[in-house]
């Protein structure tokens, strides 16, 4: 360039010209600068409301905390399905989180072995983003401490409280109450295809659903209101703070009480023992169920906290069926529980209770011989001495008199062949059969609809198409032994959170004329008294608090003639006892039932074990007790020098009540008891 | 001192009068806006000084001595060494280019020996010395309309092409702008002007459609409809203003802004430290940091108002435009008025590269206040 090249006009001229540039780069960054203001203004002023919203829902979650279930408890409020604290540890699958590297070094925490390892990244992996995965309940208190002190440096890792189902009393409520088990996916189908929407709290790893019995009837009543936790989280999700005072508290579910009663429901799954059945008491009076026992049991505990395959097929496997409530689900032939039907069949035809027959040990009918229990027969009976003796023969020839509509109707009045409202699933209605129920029944077959009088025979013994399950059992026999005669039915739920449910006794009178009933109650007193099938198995020891029942052996298969009569050999072919009884005999109160499955003799091995059930129910009961304690006729005492030192012992003994311990043993502490 | 001791011959090479002619108003407003920054990042590291905060207020007070030392160099200096600064810059970029690390999937970084830096923050400053020395012996017609104008163009494209192919596209945006301010300023025609403004809009969607690269054009696309994509790419949008909104008038308070302290607003403490800011303080604080902003930038200006030579004008005014475009583009970035490109809040941001340049620019500036009376001519100090 040379120089001078430029004149100093135009240096001038350059100069100006910059400065009216120069005017344009403050004026651009000047509206620049207006422009970020007004954009700032538009921002933090006028939309300032939407954004605190914005970062408030960034800043806050509420987390979704299940509700305490509701415990549930018998008729006294002992508990029978309760909750505990639970130390869960829980991975989500999330931005930054290395699911097999963060397993890995949990198992330096806890106890996961490989197997358990593989599975478990499994779940992670299939399970949506940010859902925890629990990968260990029931932590000890060192474990949960250890892992919470390094949840900072484990991203995707929770360790919580939570609450665990528990069952105190193990198996005797397994089938009643059932248990709780995780979420799965067939429950949540059932629920979409039900057409609702599942509850999102389902979602939640601490949630548990009712899977069995009362947990499952009443879920949506246990379940309560989930509420949530107000926590600060940060970008990713983490909780960097709860805020207390933003809770929403939970609604816990709703306290439920059974009609049940702990120390009658143990006592009854003690003395099955190895035995397989059922055994089902109600009050005679208002149709409460103190006890529902099915044989043998299992831990719902178990179930809570997850069966292993193995745990699980040797449950399903085993051949006296564990998992099946007998009592609901199980169906038996009533055998000759089911003559007390048949006794007021004949009644209703209008028979004389005082006709007699022979028996000789049987009775030939359409060229074959139907055997009586008794092969040398019981000679002449009457309706009274056929009950007491269950003489075959009786009933065998007054069923041809009377009928099977007249059987049917009788039986169905007493509540065989349906099923109650009981507010738990399970039950099956069973089959009271008759003509039309026959004709119905083989449609499709019509050599088999016509109903043959052969049948009447063995539907007059309870066996035949018969049967019925161990609560219809027990129904029939409160029925039978109501004081109002009335047509009791069966309650298991007394209230749910407070309010209490129908009971069983306010139905109408059975259609029955009293004195029908009164004959078979006369009968079963019989049965249980001197000479009678049942009199060794039914002394109470209670003084003049008696028994009356009916013995019961259902054969399972048709006896080859001169055949072992299902009295040995293998188990599954044995017959069934059976037992229906009621106490006291003066004033009825407590009916029951009980089935031993393949427990071959009714009198053997189901009337011993009515008894201790009954026993342990009229020790517990208070008017009982006072009857049984009632003083005895003793000459005035003397009050001797102890009492004379001691005037103001409050002792208030009825007196004379130390003087029969023979008779009355106090109601001692049963096993599993709650202290 | 008296103006008649200014008026000595001599008197102004004096390193006490030097520092005395040095914009100290400039120089408090600098550091006001530094400390703000030193304040936030004290804020958001949870009321600590590790990580950012020390390191922030360190880098200051070395760049402001820095700063004060050039601008203690005479500006004939500056003006000899003009082209050198820029050819050195242009060889630093085709060197970038052959043995550049490569950061973030952008080959960007030049590193010599445990030293590395990015060449395109030396062209920065050296668009700027380059063009002031060129059109400091051209006369206005030729700086108004004429072909000689195709050497500014070329020097402006060699390296805006360089650093684009990169690629950093902010970058090379703001050199362009740099140097097309100065090509205004030093007084282009407006003929020009409107043909360039007009080309350049009808250039950018197509630009955008096709030569992009895939995430530069979803930034793009994101910054037009933010919330189309509120967890990938328009989360920083907006979570940022959020962050700005949920401030309000007064703010959240010092340390109470859940959006940084909890980590929603990303880069918090360098690109996004304006919506920190924002959240914590409120709109007043927001006012209070671009008035000061404004203020730096007027000053700034004054600065090339003062100068008596071309050269000193047009390096004051243009390091003056570098700076008002990274107030601008991050403040618009962060409230949601342009696409988020890596640009941070010179002073208040963390980050030591963009400071140094800044400053650096800055000191360039103060000398030429300092030498605001010197005569430059062509001829002295120069190697061209």
């Amino acid at each position: 360039m040379t120089q001078p090249a430029i004149f100093f006009e135009e240096v001038n001229e350059r100069q100006g010209v910059f400065h009216r540039r120069a005017i344009l780069l403050g004026g651009f960054a000047g509206l620049g600068i207006t422009a970020l203001g007004a954009r700032l203004a538009y921002l933090q002023l006028l939309e300032t409301q939407r954004y605190e919203k914005l970062a408030t829902s960034n800043q806050f979650n509420f987390k979704l905390q299940p509700a305490p279930r509701g415990v549930i408890v018998d008729r006294n409020g002992a508990v029978l399905a309760a909750n505990r604290p639970n130390f869960r540890l829980m991975v989500a699958r999330d931005k930054g989180v290395d699911p097999e590297a963060t397993i890995k070094t949990l198992a330096n925490y806890v106890p996961l072995d490989e197997t358990r390892q593989r599975r478990l990244l499994k779940d992670i992996n299939s399970a949506p983003k940010r859902a925890p995965v629990s990968v260990m309940e029931d932590m000890s208190w060192e474990q949960f401490s250890a892992i919470n002190v390094r949840a900072p440096e484990l991203p995707g890792v929770t360790a919580d409280m939570g609450e665990v189902r528990v069952y105190p009393h193990g198996g005797a409520f397994a089938h009643v109450i059932g248990y709780v088990a995780k979420v799965n996916k067939d429950d949540i189908d059932a629920i979409t295809k039900a057409g609702r929407t599942p509850d999102p709290i389902m979602l939640h790893p601490g949630f548990r659903i009712g899977k069995q019995g009362v947990e499952k009837a009443l879920d949506e009543a246990l379940r309560g209101r989930p509420g949530a936790r107000k926590v600060e989280v940060d970008a990713n999700g983490r909780e960097v703070r709860h805020d207390d005072a933003g809770d929403i508290p939970a609604t816990p579910g709703a306290e439920i009480q059974l009609t049940l009663d702990v120390d009658i429901q143990n006592r009854a799954l003690e003395v099955f023992g190895e035995e397989s059945g059922g055994a089902v008491m109600m009050d005679c009076r208002t149709g409460d169920i103190l006890c529902m026992t099915s044989a043998p049991s299992f831990d719902a505990n178990r179930f809570v906290r997850g069966l292993t395959g193995g745990e699980y097929r040797a449950l399903a496997g085993y051949e006296r069926k564990p998992l099946l409530d007998k009592c609901l689900s199980g169906l038996y032939p009533p055998g000759s529980t089911f003559k007390t039907m048949t006794a007021l069949a004949v009644l209703m035809a209008g028979i004389d209770p005082e006709a007699r027959v022979t028996c000789g040990g049987g009775m030939n009918f359409g060229g074959r011989y139907f055997h009586c229990h008794k092969r040398g027969g019981h000679g002449s009976q009457n309706l009274n001495d056929a009950i007491k003796n269950s003489c075959d023969t009786y009933f065998y020839s007054m069923s041809l008199r009377v009928g099977p509509d007249r059987i049917a109707q009788a039986a169905r009045a007493f509540g065989l062949g349906q099923t109650f409202d009981i507010g738990i699933p399970g039950q099956k209605k069973g089959i009271v059969p008759d003509p039309a129920w026959k004709k119905r029944y083989f449609k499709k077959n019509e050599a088999m609809q016509p109903w043959w009088p052969g049948e009447n025979l063995s539907y007059a013994i309870g066996q035949g198409y018969l049967q019925v399950n161990c609560l219809q059992l027990a129904v029939m026999t409160a029925r039978l032994a109501n004081p109002d005669y009335k047509a009791l039915n069966p309650r298991l739920i007394k209230s749910v959170g407070g309010k209490e449910l129908p009971r069983g006794s306010d139905v109408p009178a059975l259609p029955f004329p009293r004195d029908h009933i009164d004959r078979v109650r006369a009968g079963m007193a019989a049965v249980t008294d001197v000479g009678g099938t049942g009199y060794r198995a039914s002394q109470l020891g209670l003084g003049d608090i008696l028994m009356a029942g009916k013995t019961g052996t259902a054969q399972v298969r048709n006896y080859a003639a001169g055949g072992s009569r299902g009295k040995g050999g293998t188990w599954g072919l044995r017959d069934h006892g059976l037992f229906v009884a009621f106490a006291p005999i003066d004033a009825p109160r407590y009916a029951i039932a009980v089935i031993v499955q393949h427990g071959m003799g009714g009198s053997t091995a189901a009337a011993p074990r009515a008894r201790e059930i009954m026993r342990t129910a009229l020790l517990k009961d208070p008017e009982m007790m006072a009857r049984v304690q009632k003083p005895l006729p003793m000459p005035e005492i003397t009050p001797d020098i102890e009492q004379d030192t001691a005037p103001l012992t409050p002792t208030v003994l009825p007196p004379g009540a130390q003087a029969i311990p023979t008779v009355a043993p106090a109601p001692a502490p049963l096993p599993g008891r709650p202290t | 001192m008296t103006v008649s001791a200014l008026t000595r011959p001599g008197e102004r090479d004096r390193l006490v009068v030097k520092f005395s002619e040095v914009d100290w108003l400039f120089v408090l407003v600098l550091c006001l806006i530094a400390g703000a920054g030193a304040l936030m990042l004290f804020s958001i590291a949870g009321s600590s000084w590790d990580p950012w905060a020390a390191q922030h207020v360190g880098r200051f007070t070395f760049c402001l001595v820095l700063m004060l030392a050039l601008a203690m160099i005479d500006i004939r200096v500056w003006f000899a060494l003009a082209y050198p600064i820029y050819g050195i810059g242009v060889l630093l970029l085709i060197a970038v280019e052959a043995v550049g690390d490569v950061r973030l999937g952008a080959q960007r970084w030049l590193s010599i020996g445990s030293f590395s830096f990015q060449p395109s923050e030396v062209m920065k400053l050296g668009i700027v010395l380059a063009l002031a020395r060129l059109y400091h012996g051209v006369s206005a017609e030729r700086a108004r309309l004429s072909w000689w104008l195709l050497i500014p163009a070329l020097m402006i494209a060699v390296p805006v092409g360089l650093v684009a192919h990169q690629p950093d596209l902010g970058t090379a945006m703001l050199i362009l702008l740099t140097g097309v301010a100065i090509v205004v300023m030093a007084g282009l025609s407006w003929k020009i002007i409107g043909a360039g403004v007009a080309a350049f809009l009808a250039i950018v969607p197509p630009f955008v459609l096709f030569v992009m690269h895939d995430y530069q054009r979803q930034r793009v696309l994101t910054f037009l409809d933010p919330e189309s994509d509120p967890s990938g790419s328009g989360y920083h949008i907006l979570q940022s203003m959020i962050a700005l909104g949920s401030g309000g008038l007064l703010g959240k308070g010092y340390g109470l802004g859940s959006q940084s302290q909890l980590n929603f607003l990303p880069e918090k403490q360098t690109d996004f430290i304006f919506a920190t800011l924002a959240e914590e303080f409120g709109f007043v604080g927001c006012i209070s940091i671009l008035i000061l902003y404004a203020a730096a930038i007027f000053m700034a200006l004054r600065t090339s108002y003062l100068s008596h030579s071309h050269f000193g004008r047009l390096a004051a005014a243009g390091v003056t435009a570098t700076f008002t475009l990274y107030v601008l583009i991050n403040g618009a970035m962060v409230m949601g008025l342009a696409p988020v490109v890596g640009v941070p809040m010179p002073m208040l941001s963390y980050g030591g590269t963009v400071m140094l340049t800044v400053m650096i620019g800055f000191g360039l500036v103060q000398s030429v206040r300092v030498h605001r009376y010197a005569e430059v001519t062509s001829g002295k100090g120069s190697f061209v």
